[in-house]
């Protein structure tokens, strides 16, 4: 591992360099509380003093929305246009984790060309972050990283420590090496260890996800599912913001005055209604807290089994998105047998009235 | 005409017309709509109408008179297959969001004791109220893309399948903050999706004018609202505004899910 030095003030000359022939996706702010990741033409709109964007990085790889062949009778043509030369500045480790957790499912037993393409086109620039109340990544384990990124930015005051993650990275770094500085002195270590250590104590919230994976097998015929059930509205929003949720629908859109019809794609979620329905009129998740224990066995307890990690990274999007409080803290805490104040357990408590 | 070219009918009812304008206003498709299906009748574009056997009926707007209850029956037994063309026609719209009793009250504060000499006016309803009704396609009115899409698939033979989402979905893909935990009453999670979430992309709530859409969970929509300081008759009138008669079995469901 290689560890080199970037003065802040060189950050954006070095983007300019390295962006030359590729889109560069940075976190830009829109609103006091809202963060997206967006194309970047104007580097002065890069925001890197964000926790979490409302969409993940997932977005980049693989759009809400898109095609991914066009057929007729005869004829079979490949549409991989939402591939090119991608860059993404300033994603966080939490989210990096998520990146390497989706390129082990989508190439666990079949290879997804449309995910793998738009992976091996895009070079991820980590950067260092700071949790907010709501941030999970520590007891994920994956407030860290060893592995997956080709560059990571650790923000020092008025310098980068900038760790090279893979030869693709160095290749970057190689464009303009007189902008870094392979001497790192004590004073830089000590500053870094020390940012570290302040930034782990930082964490407010934290799960004993070792204990999900039993808690999940023990509790599932719990009251708590139908609690949560009851709740639940049903939106989709946990899996559209969650960075490991990976399941799409596929749509024949037939082309008007042609022969030829757009199989296209798109994101879905296991909390929809007909997520689980099948031909011939069968939904084998009809209820909604059939379905949360779904999306929750996936995310607390078979993940964990495959991969060997959870399939949550504590990235926090759920507990900010979801607005009757279904999220992976509340459902952790209450599986280890903590009462939590959230608006299910309140509205179920209006209904035993 | 082609023989081989489906016969569609395209009927108007009560409602403001906006969901038949929506197809003359796909003018890049226009010339592709009309070779691709014989467009038998429709009152808002030609006037040499033909109301013989068809293969679809597309029906916009509710149904408001006596006349209308029988073109409608009339249309049913031309139609192979009778879409409910827009909100009115699958929920009723914005004026069937009465309950019985208040429309007789509205009717006669309006009209007096008159009694109507051409067509007498019932209380506005679905057309599922009174024909059978083999697809839906909501929307106030029906999304351009959405039509187009589904007068494709419908050609093709193959309906689009039913994959009812609400609007929060594409909201999410918009990457919008979600109103309601910013105590707004965005009426996104019950609300059927096709408009592209084109209010929230405005910071402006969700009204539901798309209609119900199926697997909502109104009832726990209803009590977050109460919780964030609204008033119960204000988010009933809310939620009932674009519920049309769907609302009936709204509030049915959420009185035997209080119970």
């Amino acid at each position: 591992m290689k560890i080199v030095k970037l003065k802040k003030s060189n950050l954006f000359l070095f983007l300019e360099i390295i962006s030359k022939e590729a889109d560069l996706w940075a976190p830009v702010k829109k609103s006091p509380d809202k963060h997206i990741f967006e194309v970047i033409e104007d580097f002065s709109k890069i925001n890197l003093d964000y926790t979490r964007t409302i969409l993940p990085p997932k977005k980049i790889m693989l759009p809400a929305n898109f095609n991914m062949f066009r057929a007729s009778s005869t004829e079979y043509t490949p549409d991989f246009s939402h591939v090119n030369k991608k860059i993404i500045f300033g994603i966080h480790p939490c989210d990096i984790h998520a990146l390497v957790t989706m390129d082990k499912f989508y190439s666990h037993e079949y290879n997804d060309p449309y995910y793998q393409r738009a992976r091996d086109n895009t070079l991820i620039l980590g950067h260092s972050c700071w949790p907010d109340e709501y941030c999970l990544c520590k007891s994920t384990h994956t407030h860290v990283v060893e592995e997956g990124y080709d560059l990571f930015f650790t923000d020092l005051e008025d310098t980068y420590v900038v760790w090279i993650g893979s030869s693709r990275g160095d290749d970057l770094i190689r464009l303009k090496p007189e902008l870094f500085d392979e001497d790192l002195t004590d004073k830089d270590i000590q500053k870094f260890s020390k940012r570290r250590e302040e930034r782990d104590k930082a964490f407010a919230k934290d799960i004993n996800f070792e204990a999900m994976p039993d808690l999940m097998e023990l509790k599932y015929q719990s009251p708590l599912w139908d609690k949560l059930g009851e709740a639940c509205l049903a939106c989709g929003s946990c899996s559209n913001v969650c960075p490991t949720c990976n399941c799409y629908n596929v749509e024949d859109k037939p082309i008007l005055g042609k022969n030829c019809s757009n199989i296209s794609r798109c994101w879905d979620s296991c909390t929809l209604e007909n997520y689980s329905g099948v031909a011939g009129g069968e939904n084998f998740r009809e209820k909604r807290s059939d379905r949360l224990k779904l999306f929750y066995t996936h995310k607390l307890q078979s993940y964990i089994s495959k991969y060997g990690k959870p399939a949550c990274v504590g990235c926090g999007r759920c507990i900010v998105t979801c607005p009757v409080d279904i999220n992976v803290y509340t459902v952790s805490k209450s599986l280890d047998g903590e009462e939590v104040d959230t608006f299910w357990n309140r509205l179920s408590k209006e209904v035993t009235k | 005409m082609n023989k081989d070219k489906l016969k569609i009918g395209i009927y108007e009812l009560t409602g403001c017309a906006g969901c038949a304008l929506l197809i003359t206003d796909c003018e890049m498709e226009l010339i592709d709509i009309f070779n691709a299906a014989d467009i038998q009748s429709f009152l808002m574009v030609k006037s040499d109408n033909i109301d013989g056997e068809l293969d679809i009926a597309l029906v916009e707007g509710s149904v408001t008179t006596e006349k209308e209850i029988e073109e409608l029956k009339d249309i049913r037994e031309r139609a192979k297959v009778v879409v409910a063309f827009g909100l009115c026609a699958s929920v009723g719209g914005i004026q069937a969001r009465f309950g019985n009793k208040e429309w007789k009250e509205n009717y006669k504060k309006i009209y007096g004791d008159i009694e109507m000499t051409h067509t007498r006016a019932v209380q506005s309803k679905p057309i599922d109220a009174y024909i059978d009704v083999d697809l839906y396609l909501p929307g106030c009115p029906v999304g351009k893309e959405q039509f187009l899409h589904f007068f494709t698939r419908v050609l093709k033979g193959s309906p689009p399948e039913k994959y009812p989402r609400p609007v929060c979905v594409t909201c999410k893909y918009n990457e919008n903050d979600c109103l309601l935990n910013k105590g707004i009453p965005c009426l996104g999670p019950l609300t059927a999706d096709g408009c592209g979430s084109i209010c929230p992309n405005y910071n402006l709530p969700c009204t539901g004018c798309w209609g119900p859409v199926e697997g909502a969970n109104p009832y726990s929509e209803f009590f977050l609202l109460k919780e964030k300081g609204f008033d119960i008759e204000a988010i009933k009138k809310l939620m009932s505004n674009y519920a049309g008669t769907k609302l009936a079995e709204f509030f049915e469901q959420f009185r035997k899910e209080s119970k």
